[in-house]
């Protein structure tokens, strides 16, 4: 099983899509749900607090807008942990939570700067698009499975040589 | 009366436990069950849930494994029809629902555009096949001078 990151964070159909074939979608909600657990961050308009820009330095200098980094403290953590990646190119306007293009161009680029397999494709319009993306995403979580179990074949042969 | 846009919610042993999740449970355009059906059967399960009725399908709550075993279940009915995904909020949390506060809830617009295209999405699960996509390119320069030279001989 293979975390993907999934671009916009909150895809209905890319989270669907990715497990469908057994992995795990990171999608942001999950971020969400731990900032509303906690007690002390009362309403969404004031839910982002003073750590969270500090946070986002890690993604972005100090120079980048608190918004930025502040929305970064969130997504940061999905971009770290994602071990594959698949990201809609072309999406129209409303596609999409983040609501900050600059975090949008700064979480791409973290990802393809990232050293994991990515998927890019386009938003799309028609039918035979969306085929066509269904069976891109699909063949690539395919070859994410394969890729997985040879990862997983590496480390039993490295646990038995080092058993021996 | 202005809308309160910042409700402090009074959050219950369920609301901070962290193994408790909820899914959304989306039906597609041309899914062979209803919302009802859905909501039947989720209670029919006997899963120690929280279930939602919605216009787009269901919102299930409980801890994690109940819900995906209820997801599980639920995909059986209708394989290409139904999605889901996770969301961050309980249903009903006073700052997401729309029963407390004006206007379409967080998240709508994004839904809309994408339930547009579950219909696709399914029939692609349904009957995957190859397409070719025709790749739209500019006119080439020699076109656009036969083009040009004609209307001008046209105007004459």
């Amino acid at each position: 099983m293979v975390k993907v990151a999934v671009y916009p964070p909150n895809s209905l159909i890319l989270a669907d899509l990715v497990e469908r074939k057994g992995h795990t979608p990171l999608a942001l909600q999950k971020q969400i749900r731990q900032k509303i657990k906690d007690p002390e961050i009362d309403s969404p308009p004031m839910n982002i607090t003073e750590e969270d820009p500090i946070k986002g330095l890690k993604y972005a200098a100090i120079e980048v807008p608190s918004g930025v980094r502040g929305r970064m403290s969130i997504i940061g953590p999905i971009i770290d942990e994602a071990e594959a990646a698949i990201i809609v190119d072309n999406a129209p306007f409303g596609f999409g939570c983040v609501g900050c293009a600059r975090t949008n161009e700064l979480s791409i680029f973290c990802l393809r700067k990232k050293d994991i397999p990515t998927l890019e494709v386009t938003y799309p319009t028609s039918r035979d698009e969306t085929m066509d993306m269904v069976n891109k995403i699909n063949s690539f979580l395919d070859n994410l499975n394969e890729l997985d179990s040879d990862n997983a074949d590496n480390a039993d042969n490295t646990d038995n040589e080092d058993n021996e | 009366m202005p809308a309160n846009l910042c409700i402090t919610p009074e959050l219950g042993s369920e609301d901070m436990d962290p193994e408790v999740t909820t899914r959304m449970i989306v039906l597609g355009p041309r899914a062979n069950v209803s919302e009802s059906e859905v909501v039947n059967h989720l209670h029919l399960l006997n899963l120690p849930l929280t279930i939602k009725w919605t216009c787009y399908g269901a919102m299930i709550t409980g801890k994690e494994k109940y819900v995906m075993e209820a997801v599980e279940e639920l995909r059986k009915l209708d394989p290409y029809g139904i999605f889901t995904k996770e969301r961050g909020f309980a249903p009903g949390d006073p700052r997401r629902c729309r029963g407390h506060r004006y206007g379409p809830r967080e998240g709508f617009h994004q839904m809309e555009d994408e339930f547009l295209l579950l219909d696709y999405v399914g029939e692609a699960l349904r009957n995957p096949r190859e397409v070719t996509i025709e790749k739209k390119e500019p006119v080439s320069l020699e076109e656009f001078k036969e083009v040009v030279e004609e209307s001008l001989e046209n105007k004459d």
